[in-house]
């Protein structure tokens, strides 16, 4: 995005997805997530290039397209003085749903809004309003569905039912989903694939494991109980990045060097009672990204 | 344009008006003041002998008809100030609504608004001064369009003002028709006026139609070919303001509407 009075977010993003898909967008602040869902939303304008969803250009078909299409947005609000029954009833004529009362009871039911039905949307929690807006995205039936952090600020119990819902929508009538959210495990859990932004640009694309499979370190962690300073003088010949919480130790270290490693610990007699260690994972590569910024 | 869409959007206004005890007052409360007001103020007029009869229907005509193009714009961007203080705008425009269908609810709302005050207004003045509007015939119906038109006119060039520059300068919502009042000649003939002030009435459509309805209150008659001008001089000017709100919208879409506030 960008032109003669604005700043550039997006400076050169392709991809495409495939029906049944569920894609996460992930990248630090100001990477241009929110602007990617803007301009498939049709609530922003690119300066160039084109984009097509079911297989027709945005720009010259998107009230046909956004029938098909919805979103859920923390940082959208909806009418706040209306009941969460009033927002669902407009929502459900813009898309001209049939038998729209039985749709709503639907809905109603597996956003479990029961007690919230005829309640303002400004007496609600913020983790009740997020539930609405998943609710109201959810009004068409939607084959692509658009969602910015759809988890956030619900409580653990309800963001597993719904990250339980939305993978379901997809197992069993094949919805596309395009996700942005900062839960790693979430996105782990849920994508097909991933792809990392990063200044604009796309710095990452494919599935949540092969991108951890990018990163060579594990984190090995030990109790020790014994020969603290030969680990210590030991992690600085090896240049090894470790934190040392009361004896805890945690240490960065490449995959290939550690049956070398274990095995100098035990060279040098240093103790410890437990062990483990915590493979590479999606939040490693996430932050190895925002780290190079 | 699909007529869904269009009842979908007029249910949310329709809602939010039902909640909102603001916009309530604004269809009831303020024209029962300027009715009670003036209708006095006329009442002592007469009773010093220094004016006809005529002066009730003609001041409280003016009121009762000055709701329609004063309402017509206040909904359309009191309307689009209520989506941006909601950070609502998003919610609109992210669905299959085209942006046409957003103005026609916004007309047909001002014009269910407007409608709801002035049959308010003129049982109102029935029931106090003994004073009916309706009395003025069916003649002044074309009139009346123009003055919805005319209030559409400013509804639109304000709106796209608001979202070019956003709410700092939302007072132009309020303010806008009150700068045109005076030119209106709401209460009075355009000749009270001093001349350069007349010039400008010339170009102020609504002008014709208050000078109109005193005719018609007078014992004279308006014919229709004296809509004809001021007809097409609103139409320009209506083209010109849904040309600017669309270049608005255009123009935001740049930004992206979750920018404008």
């Amino acid at each position: 995005m960008g032109g003669k009075n604005y700043t550039p977010v997006i400076k050169g993003l392709t991809f495409d997805m495939k029906e049944g898909e569920i894609l996460g967008i992930l990248g630090p602040n100001g990477a241009g997530k929110t602007t990617t869902l803007q301009m498939l939303l049709g609530i922003l304008t690119p300066t160039s290039g084109t984009i097509k969803v079911f297989d027709k250009d945005l720009a010259t078909h998107k009230s046909e397209i956004l029938e098909h299409m919805n979103f859920s947005s923390t940082y959208v609000d909806l009418p706040w003085r209306l009941t969460v029954k009033e927002n669902l009833t407009w929502s459900a004529w813009l898309y001209n749903i049939p038998n729209r009362r039985k749709r709503l009871d639907q809905i109603k039911e597996l956003f479990r809004l029961e007690k919230q039905w005829n309640m303002p949307i400004a007496s609600l929690s913020a983790g009740q309003k997020t539930r609405v807006n998943l609710a109201r995205s959810m009004v068409n039936f939607p084959s692509l569905l658009l969602l910015d952090e759809p988890t956030a600020s619900l409580d653990p119990e309800v963001a597993a039912y719904i990250r339980e819902f939305f993978a379901n929508q997809r197992n069993v009538y094949n919805k596309s989903i395009i996700l942005t959210s900062h839960n790693m495990s979430e996105v782990e859990n849920l994508c097909d694939r991933v792809i990392i932004l990063k200044d604009g640009l796309i710095y990452g694309n494919d599935t949540p494991a092969n991108l951890a499979k990018k990163i060579e370190f594990s984190h090995l962690r030990l109790r020790v109980t014994k020969n603290f300073a030969e680990l210590d003088k030991l992690i600085a010949l090896r240049k090894l990045e470790s934190i040392n919480d009361a004896n805890n130790y945690t240490i960065t270290i490449k995959e290939q060097l550690l049956p070398l490693f274990l095995y100098e610990l035990t060279k040098k007699n240093i103790s410890y009672t437990e062990i483990s260690i915590d493979k590479p994972n999606l939040e490693d590569y996430f932050m190895k990204v925002a780290k190079t910024i | 344009m699909k007529i869904h869409r269009i009842r979908g959007i007029f249910l949310r206004y329709f809602y939010n008006l039902i909640h909102t005890y603001d916009r309530l007052t604004d269809m009831f409360f303020w024209p029962f003041i300027d009715l009670l007001l003036w209708g006095l103020t006329s009442r002592y007029l007469v009773s010093t002998g220094s004016t006809s009869n005529t002066i009730i229907l003609a001041l409280l005509g003016g009121i009762i008809l000055w709701i329609f193009p004063w309402r017509g714009q206040y909904e359309i961007t009191v309307s689009l100030l209520e989506d941006l203080w909601n950070r609502n705008l998003v919610n609109l425009f992210a669905t299959p609504i085209l942006f046409s269908e957003w103005i026609v609810t916004l007309m047909l709302v001002g014009i269910f608004k407007s409608s709801v005050s002035f049959v308010f207004a003129s049982l109102i003045s029935i029931f106090l001064y003994a004073t009916n509007i309706y009395s003025l015939g069916i003649s002044l119906l074309p009139w009346a369009g123009l003055l919805i038109m005319f209030g559409w006119v400013f509804g639109f060039l304000i709106a796209s003002i608001i979202m070019r520059y956003g709410t700092k300068i939302q007072t132009l919502a309020w303010m806008s028709m009150a700068i045109i009042s005076p030119f209106a000649g709401v209460y009075y003939p355009i000749s009270t006026l001093p001349s350069w002030a007349q010039t400008v009435s010339h170009w102020v459509p609504v002008s014709y139609v208050f000078e109109a309805m005193r005719t018609v209150v007078a014992g004279g008659t308006a014919p229709i070919s004296d809509l004809i001008w001021p007809f097409v001089l609103c139409l320009i000017y209506f083209v010109v303001a849904l040309f600017l709100i669309i270049s608005s919208y255009q123009e935001i879409l740049k930004r992206g509407l979750i920018s404008v506030e």
